[in-house]
């Protein structure tokens, strides 16, 4: 006869089916990957590349070597001035998409772009930028130089290519968000007296944070990850931790020093995205009412303000 | 009240214009690559428009062929296996509590969310502690590894509006496990499954980075090519490329959207 | 008689902390249209998913005609069940819907064809037979679910709330049916609802439940009229309550007569009761609001047992076939007691009672009741 299964361990066994080839799959080919990451960066660096089984904090404290904290701190820099042009550019069309007729063709534009490889995204912009370029054939054609100036091989062009290949992960979210957005809120505002920017900044950005933290991290996390990029339009002084990591593991060979910058990328993208569910999380708490509430005391604050200057 | 509208209709907006900038930012790039693919002579230098390049990229680029065989092997395989894994799991991780399930849900999220760099490296380190050598096989791993969070959160996504009402209701009408799947669950989600795996396939064409770290010799692919081309000596085969690729892409799109608009009619 | 006799013992079901059942039992016999009633979260429509093997009981037992059933999947029990989703299958016609579970016992093709359509008829939809679900109405996708339900020829039809997605006028028409149906095929049928109305209007018993118990099993007739607990007086149907204390017991025919002191009252109460009470018992008095009657003058009557109290309108609700009204009595505590008058034809109407007008409410002493388990 065959043997009834209670419920409970039915349950335990179709699941088990179900999940556990993922299960093993993420186990073999990313827990266990990545464990030996956080191992190596203990351990000593074999000669010829590899470890050897040594504990050791060389690895942290080779981080500290002035030119590797020069490339994290140019990482951080790069990373936030690239992230938050990104978002700004992004607000703007964000809001645009959210209140325009044609949602579905604009979301096709600024996805389709994003749909070209990223290596050829970034071959566009060297025949751009480069001294033989579009840019600058263009230009002397026009009689402006003389000849080529060299536009590429920077921090700015790294930058400017930066914000070209993530700039769909900042607006995308932010469309989302400002599209659930009320925009009688911004009516009720302006009703008020608040001006239409005193409207934006006090009402929609409160109501759309979890839209803000969510594209911040979309960008951020992956241009701090950056390594195509840096190296094909940077120039000697563009190197990102991205670089260093790549470089340390084939040209360098020191696996434990690679695996040391990998747990720091990792642990910087890992607070990120906690941050940001986070957020999510506190902004679906919020009910209703008191978005209504925080509405109506900013503007009852403001209005003390105006008045109370005249 | 008219003069509001008046209002409107003068001015465009300070959002609007950023909008209308922006997407002219993102297509103009590509477009002077396009424009270029045309061009009969090398470098930026219009001389007259010409199909020289494609027929370059069609009849004399051997090499470039076989990456592409080899990244559409990859793109296929490594579709199938992660769409079949990552469905199961979708499906398992929904409607069952069994030990082991926070562990599953929470591995399946953080491939997608970490740097590419950190998921080559590691994979990179991995297989040579384990010794095994670079090529296909690893590619096709690290592939279905990265593929695998997309397909698993497009059908969760599909779960979630699904009524498991529905599954109640074919085990109470006297179907068993196997048969509620077949019958039941599968045809429901198939939009979310085939979505995922066409994400798959466009997701694993492109991947580079990853890619860079896993590959052996005699396993590029597409994108590790036009790397190599990228860096040792540009040649506008790449424009003609370029063209191609999107055409190509937009295709797929277009009737994979056509495709998922009958399907969703017809359920 | 078809159908099965269900015996649910000293069920038991937490989540968590949380009660859903606690210590449930009751016998649903062969063909009875039987209700489970009760507010959302009282642990009804966890009783039926333990009766369709969906949910699983933490102790007791569950026996269909003294069969233990618990160790069952949901696939191999007698019972089907349609669900307040419907849970119709996107994908698939109406006729294939009901279809399913034929096809899945691989019944031969003529005879399913006959039965489909035949289950089809029953629930009126040979308009519909091809349509996908998605194309229905509500009412059309749950006749769909029922037909489903009922084509395995299953011993107890099990109901989820079925109508509580429809909107107020097919719910009366769908019930109907339903009942109609259940005269047809004559099997159990454990209707769970939390409408009062609908579960008073075609079950032959009901259980009423609350916080994971049953707290009386009963037809709608016990239920309505001596509602076991103060819960169910106030569930069922609306309820003029009062904390009284019993003064006074003495055979009444086969009832007894109670005089019981009701501070907010302003006083002395009589009362009858099927049982007798213990003097000095704390217990409440309630009276039904259709039962109060309400007159511009003192009530002329000869009656002993009559309890009459003069107020004043303090709020009229005019819902055309009667009038709700808010009476503020004239004594001390000022309680409010609702009154429902039916509107009749106009000769037999009376006077016009407005708001604030002085009004006299009176009912008999056979017109309240005592309710002994307070819930207190």
């Amino acid at each position: 006869m065959k043997k009834v299964l209670k419920p409970r361990e039915r349950e335990q066994l179709l699941g088990t089916t179900y999940a556990f080839p993922m299960g093993i799959w993420f186990t073999l080919f990313f827990t266990i990957p990545l464990s030996i990451i956080v191992l190596y960066s203990f351990l000593k660096r074999g000669l010829y590349g590899g470890v050897e089984w040594e504990f050791t904090l060389d690895a942290y404290r080779q981080m500290f070597n002035p030119s590797f904290a020069k490339v994290v701190i140019r990482t951080l820099w790069i990373s936030i001035v690239a992230t938050l042009g990104s978002i700004l550019i992004a607000i703007p069309c964000g809001y645009a998409m959210a209140k325009s007729k044609y949602q579905t063709i604009l979301l096709f534009l600024i996805i389709i772009p994003f749909w070209t490889n990223s290596l050829i995204r970034i071959y566009a912009w060297i025949s751009i930028l480069s001294t033989e370029g579009f840019i600058n054939t263009l230009l002397i054609k026009m009689g402006i130089l003389t000849e080529g100036v060299q536009l590429i091989y920077n921090n700015g062009a790294v930058v400017l290519v930066l914000i070209y290949m993530y700039l769909p992960f900042a607006i995308l979210p932010l469309f989302t968000t400002i599209d659930k957005f009320d925009f009688a809120l911004l009516d009720a505002a302006r009703d008020l007296g608040a001006t239409k920017l005193e409207a934006i900044v006090k009402v929609m950005f409160p109501n759309i944070k979890s839209g803000l933290s969510t594209a911040f991290i979309f960008t951020f996390i992956p241009i701090f990850g950056a390594y195509t990029v840096p190296l094909l339009v940077g120039g000697k002084d563009s190197t990102m931790i991205g670089n260093i990591i790549v470089d340390q593991v084939s040209k360098t060979r020191n696996w434990p020093l690679a695996s040391a910058f990998s747990m720091v990328l990792t642990l910087i993208s890992l607070v990120g995205v906690f941050w940001m569910l986070y957020n999510g999380k506190r902004e679906q708490q919020q009910t209703k009412k008191t978005t209504q509430q925080s509405l109506e005391l900013n503007i009852r604050r403001h209005h003390l303000r105006k008045v109370n200057s005249k | 009240m008219i003069k509001h509208q008046y209002n409107k209709k003068s001015k465009i907006s300070f959002s609007s214009a950023m909008l209308y900038l922006t997407i002219i930012f993102l297509f103009v790039p590509l477009f002077v690559v396009v424009l270029f693919s045309f061009n009969d002579s090398k470098g930026m230098q219009w001389s007259h428009a010409s199909l020289f390049w494609y027929k370059k990229l069609i009849f004399e680029s051997p090499s470039l062929w076989s990456a592409f065989k080899n990244s559409l092997i990859i793109a296929f395989t490594s579709s199938i296996t992660a769409t079949f894994l990552g469905t199961l799991a979708a499906i398992g991780i929904k409607w069952y509590r069994f030990k082991g399930r926070n562990y599953i849900t929470t591995i399946s999220y953080l491939p997608m969310v970490l740097p590419e760099v950190i998921i080559g490296i590691s994979m990179l380190i991995f297989f040579s502690a384990v010794r095994v050598r670079l090529g296909m096989f690893t590619i096709f791993a690290a592939h279905t590894t990265f593929n695998l969070p997309f397909v698993f959160m497009m059908v969760s996504a599909r779960l979630d509006e699904f009524d498991y009402s529905t599954v109640e209701a074919a085990r109470d009408l006297g179907a068993n496990e196997s048969q509620t799947l077949r019958k039941v669950i599968i045809p429901t989600i198939i939009p979310g499954v085939l979505s995922g795996f066409l994400m798959c396939i466009t997701m694993s064409l492109e991947d580079f980075v990853i890619t860079f770290f896993v590959s052996g010799p005699g396993s590029g692919t597409l994108p590790l090519y036009v790397y190599s081309m990228i860096r040792y000596g540009v040649s506008p085969v790449i424009n003609a490329l370029t063209f191609v690729m999107i055409l190509g892409t937009m295709v797929i799109a277009f009737t994979f959207r056509r495709f998922l608009k009958t399907v969703a009619a017809s359920s | 008689m078809k159908g099965v006799e269900i015996a649910v013992e000293q069920v038991s079901r937490a989540y968590g902390t949380f009660k859903a059942l606690d210590d449930v039992s009751v016998t649903i016999h062969k063909g009875e249209f039987f209700s489970l009633l009760g507010p959302s979260g009282c642990g009804k429509t966890t009783l039926l998913r333990i009766i369709a093997g969906f949910d699983y009981p933490d102790t007791g037992t569950v026996e269909f005609d003294g069969k233990d059933i618990l160790p069952l999947p949901p696939d191999k029990r007698q019972s089907n069940t349609v669900f307040q989703t419907y849970a119709l299958f996107p994908h698939l016609t109406v006729y294939e819907n009901v279809a399913f579970p034929l096809r899945l016992r691989r019944v031969e093709k003529e005879e399913l064809d006959r039965k489909v359509r035949e289950y089809i008829r029953l629930v009126q939809l040979e308009e519909h037979i091809d349509k996908k679900p998605s194309m229905l109405s509500g009412g059309q996708k749950q006749r769909v679910a029922i037909a489903r339900a009922l084509i395995n020829e299953p011993s107890v039809l099990l109901l989820d709330e079925p109508l509580s997605a429809l909107d107020a006028k097919l719910r009366q028409n769908l019930l109907i049916e339903l009942d109609v149906i259940h005269d047809k095929v004559g099997i159990t049928f454990i209707y769970v609802t939390h409408d009062q109305s609908e579960a008073l209007s075609v079950s032959d018993r009901i259980a009423v439940m609350n916080k994971g118990k049953i707290l009386q099993i009963g037809t709608p007739y016990e239920i309505y009229e001596a509602p076991a607990t103060r819960f169910v007086a106030q569930f069922i149907g609306e309820s003029n309550i009062f904390p009284c204390k019993v003064l006074a017991c003495e055979p009444y025919g086969k009832e007894y007569m109670l005089t019981v002191d009701v501070p907010s009252l302003g006083g002395e109460v009589t009362v009858t009761d099927y049982d007798p009470s213990e003097i000095g018992a704390e217990v409440d008095f309630t009276v039904r609001p259709e039962k109060v009657r309400i007159t511009p003058n003192p009530p002329k009557t000869t009656h002993t047992y009559m309890n009459s109290y003069k107020g004043v309108v303090d709020e009229p609700v005019y819902s055309g076939f009667q009038s709700k009204f808010y009476i503020r009595l004239d004594n001390e505590a000022k309680p409010i007691i609702k009154v429902f008058k039916q509107h009749t034809a106009f000769l037999d109407e009376g006077p016009e009672i407005e708001w604030r007008d002085t009004v006299y409410v009176s009912w008999t002493a056979a017109d309240g009741y005592i309710v002994k388990e307070t819930d207190r």
